[in-house]
């Protein structure tokens, strides 16, 4: 309390209270029209993978169809201009029944991989260059199994020099009339050299729709934090695996201080929304998102036992029901994710909505939350005058700068209806920003697991650089921080070895490399 | 062995050799009620009450489709309030063909907002029944089988929407309501914005089943609020202070149990359905003396939850938590999650007691049985001497869960054995 508090009162720069950013709709005039289609296999994922792939910095994004082909699309955007996008062929992307999509650079060749999440096979994509893909499977030893898969998280372990993949399964999909208490395994692909070693189960499962590797306690050793959907589970509950090194994963228990929480995880956000040091978690789910921070942090500089308290009612994020269109009934929330969109150095959550299937009892109507952190840490929604309170059944989205202009966009793909994006037109009193990429040598070129810090005055942003969270999608690319007024601040990163880079000047409104 | 494993491999006893056997009326009624338990734990709006209401049309429905073709039994008609005298039958039916397509009809209709995946599997359980069901039979005999079940179910499914709460909203919770102001009034114990109301305020005006009113079975006040350590109410939340502080693994065990948590569970009514589910299987009981004791059960258990939210609301008592934490212990946490509604008496005691009454009438005293309803998910089972050895450790279930004061256990058992005896009265088989 007294943590947040302090840092709240000395957030450096602030602008006028909550811009509102103006986003405008270009989906049809950025020739955009995927669309994730399906029945009941795919009332879960729909997700985007957002990355460069074709090295000129604008971002290309890979959406999974369904029953649809999955497709590439070529930002063609031009800089700081309107949203242009074409649909790239024979990428090596165009299977069926992909339900989500991640990116990173599994083999470290500079080149940027895929995995694609299926309903049946998963598959790996080597990365060629020029957004062009192919199979890697057998080259890389990496068994696909056949399930419903809907999750992925991705970490490099110590010492390793090929990445450990986490992947969620849901329901065992012939149990027809039964389908309840079906959970299926969820994997860890763990590295043998530079292949993948025949997965492991994660024993227990129970149905996780998203997965993040995330360093909670900042130990430098990432757990790995799984959202499970408790419509489908028996016995189950949310959980956090201690994935060490050359162990065999084990669950952090109540006698530790996990709590034992139980909610129709949907989707995984992180963010250090009280600088304190430590991530918060925002968690999404139908009418009851939570918005989790270590209950205790130690001040004798032990670690922080793995308990977490709710504070998303008193945050002001439980986004629980329709903020517009006039439906009462609850909400359903999928992908989230933490950005600042204003750039007014205050975090600001995103979060898709969209019904499940039929739900009566739930909102037809379900906006899109964008939700503005204010000054004194609670959040103001501001979906539908910033424009992006879409009422279609969204799942997977990226918020992501699509034309280098330093304003984060969006993309949103809706569940049997055509996907939609917005281009940010920014606030009426513009921001300063700056992003940041961490690199270092091979292997993990991209430094998943490190921390980028910014420091402003006496505030240190911080991010963790991760892949996974979000809904069966995520953005893989710079790490943005809204600086504010603020012309200037000083980066470094914490490497995923816990050396620390020295801090180094930056002029705002620029995207930083910062090497190890 | 696991609970769902057991009420099959029983239920296929019950229907002879595996091969080329129709499922005898038996098979169909586990089935559909084993589909039931789980639609009640994944409809959204299965709160207690609601589901106490869908248990109790149900039954009644699987009892009138097997008690108007067997002449030992006694039609509800005319002793549940407003129920109409079902549809006759026209010559002879398939009894296995009848009882599916009124559950089918019934379970369908009362389980109509139930997600995709519900909606799926009642689908998928409907067509797997009527292919193996109708294979066998001769296709007029099958048509009217079909059609009688459905009528029956029809006539059920009519009946019940003229008791005023076939609609639920929000989840159960008002949209707007007004909050006593007095010391002792409930306060919301949860951050979920949907809880700063209670649950199903006006669920006490819903026509009762086979007792009068819902104010049939009224109850002495609870203990006069106070904040003064000699206090009588003082003691109480000390009492329960005290038990969560020193909760041995045994009663952990107990609260665990009998927590029967909305979404996470079939519910309590679910609860004592599946005690009765596993009875039938264990005993190869027939669909006469089964739909007996499902449907008085179900009167029994919906009847309680009337009568329990007439006193509920009628007192507007304030949770453990909210006490302790303003006299006793501002760090108090309780076991259990704390139900979103006021607190005298307790539900669970009130419709334990009723169950156990009216299950005590249908089964006899001394009747022993193992509970084994959440294996799957975790909980071992459990042994009990008689029903009342059950209604009692359920209603204590909540003291040590830290939810219920000890004055709303024990009269919620007086209130739930008042209720039970109308359901026990009711004429069934002769």
């Amino acid at each position: 309390m007294i943590r947040t508090t302090l840092l709240l009162m000395t957030l450096a720069t602030p602008l006028a209270a909550q811009e509102v950013p103006n986003y405008a709709d270009e989906t049809s005039s950025s020739d955009l029209t995927a669309t994730f289609a399906g029945e009941w296999e795919f009332i879960v994922g729909g997700g985007v993978a957002s990355f460069d792939c074709n090295g000129d910095a604008l971002p290309e994004i890979v959406i999974a169809g369904g029953t649809n082909p999955a497709s590439l699309w070529q930002n063609d955007s031009i800089a700081r201009g309107p949203l242009a996008f074409s649909r790239q062929k024979d990428t090596g992307v165009e299977l069926t029944s992909v339900s989500g999509a991640y990116a990173l650079d599994i083999n470290s060749d500079a080149i940027t991989d895929l995995v694609l999440l299926r309903v049946g096979e998963n598959v790996v994509l080597r990365g060629l260059g020029a957004c062009r893909f192919r199979r890697a499977n057998e080259d890389w030893g990496f068994d696909g199994g056949d399930a419903w898969s809907t999750a992925l998280a991705a970490t490099w372990e110590k010492g390793q020099a090929w990445p450990t993949l986490a992947i969620g399964n849901y329901i065992d999909r012939a149990e027809e009339a039964f389908p309840w208490g079906s959970c299926t395994d969820n994997w860890l692909h763990r590295p043998e050299g530079n292949l993948f070693a025949p997965p492991t189960a994660l024993k227990p499962s129970f149905c996780a729709l998203s997965m993040l590797f995330t360093d909670w306690n900042r130990s430098g050793q990432p757990a790995l934090r799984v959202a499970n959907d408790r419509e489908y589970y028996k016995g189950g509950q949310e959980q956090l695996w201690n994935v060490a090194p050359g162990e065999a994963p084990r669950l952090y228990t109540e006698s530790e201080g996990w709590g034992r929480l139980r909610l129709w995880g949907m989707g995984i956000a992180s963010n250090d929304l009280n600088h304190d040091g430590y991530p918060e978690y925002f968690v999404t789910s139908m009418a009851d998102n939570k918005l989790q921070t270590l209950a205790a942090v130690p001040t004798d500089g032990s670690m922080p036992k793995p308990e977490f308290a709710d504070v998303g009612f008193k945050r002001g994020v439980t986004a629980h029901r329709p903020y517009t269109g006039g439906e009462l009934k609850p909400s359903t929330a999928w992908h989230t994710q933490f950005e600042d969109v204003n750039n007014d150095g205050l975090v600001d959550l995103f979060i898709a909505k969209g019904n499940v299937w039929e739900m009566p009892d739930f909102a037809m109507k379900d906006p899109n939350n964008l939700l503005l952190q204010k000054s004194d840490g609670s959040f103001v929604e501001a979906g539908d005058k910033a424009g992006v309170a879409s009422m279609q059944t969204a799942r997977g989205a990226s918020v992501v700068d699509f034309n280098a202009d330093g304003l984060l966009d969006l993309v949103a793909i809706n569940r049997n209806s055509p996907s939609e994006i917005w281009r940010n037109l920014g606030t009426a009193s513009p921001a300063n920003w700056v992003s940041v990429v961490p690199r270092q040598p091979a292997p993990n070129l991209d430094a998943i697991g490190s921390w980028v810090e910014v420091r402003t005055g006496e505030i240190t942003q911080r991010r963790e650089v991760t892949v996974g969270g979000g809904h069966a999608g995520g953005v893989f690319g710079p790490q943005h921080f809204g600086l504010g007024a603020a012309t200037a601040a000083d980066v470094r990163v914490i490497w995923p070895d816990g050396t620390a880079s020295d801090w180094q000047p930056v002029t705002a409104n620029r995207v930083m490399t910062l090497s190890r | 062995m696991r609970l769902v494993a057991l009420i099959f491999i029983v239920a296929r006893l019950l229907c002879g050799p595996a091969v080329a056997a129709a499922p005898t009326p038996e098979k169909v009624l586990a089935n559909w009620y084993r589909m039931v338990l789980e639609l009640a734990r994944h409809t959204p709006t299965y709160s207690p009450p609601v589901a106490s209401r869908s248990f109790a049309y149900l039954g009644v429905t699987a009892y009138e489709a097997t008690a108007s073709g067997n002449p030992d039994m006694q039609s509800l008609a005319g002793q549940l309030t407003d129920l109409s005298p079902l549809p006759p039958r026209d010559g002879t039916l398939d009894e296995a063909l009848v009882l599916h397509a009124a559950l089918s009809e019934a379970v369908t209709a009362f389980f109509g907002n139930t997600g995709p995946t519900g909606q799926r599997a009642m689908k998928a359980l409907d067509r797997q029944m009527n292919e193996s069901l109708g294979d066998a039979l001769d296709p007029d005999l099958a048509a009217r089988s079909e059609a009688y079940g459905r009528a029956v179910a029809d006539h059920v499914i009519a009946w019940s929407k003229g008791d005023g709460k076939s609609v639920v909203e929000n989840l159960g919770f008002p949209y707007e309501y007004t909050l006593g102001t007095e010391p002792w009034s409930w306060v919301p114990t949860s951050a979920i914005p949907l809880q700063q109301a209670p649950l199903m305020p006006g669920w006490r005006e819903m026509r009762p089943f086979a007792m009068p009113s819902g104010a049939a079975c009224p109850l002495p006040p609870p203990p006069e609020y106070s904040e003064d350590p000699a206090s009588a109410f003082y003691a109480e939340a000390m009492e329960v202070k005290t038990v969560r502080d020193n909760l041995t693994d045994e009663q952990k065990q107990i609260a665990r149990f009998w927590s029967d948590d909305p979404m996470l569970s079939p519910t309590p009514p679910g609860h004592w359905m599946a005690i009765v589910l596993q009875i039938m299987a264990r005993d190869r009981l027939d669909t006469a003396r089964s739909t007996d004791a499902l449907a008085r059960l179900g009167v029994a258990v919906a009847d309680s939850f009337i009568a329990c939210w007439d006193t509920k609301f009628q007192y507007d008592l304030l949770r453990p938590v909210t006490y302790i934490r303003r006299v006793i212990d501002p760090k108090f946490e309780p076991l259990l999650i704390t139900p979103p509604f006021p607190e005298y008496p307790s539900g669970h005691s009130t419709q334990s007691g009723a169950a156990a009454t009216v299950l005590t009438a249908v089964f006899g005293e001394g009747f022993a049985f193992t509970d084994s309803t959440h294996v799957d998910d975790g909980l071992p089972a459990r042994n009990y001497p008689d029903f009342w050895a059950a209604a009692n450790e359920a209603a204590l279930s909540r003291l040590y869960g830290g939810i219920h004061f000890r004055a709303a256990i024990a009269q919620g058992l007086a209130q739930g054995r008042c209720v039970g005896a109308y359901a026990e009265a009711l004429r069934t088989l002769r």
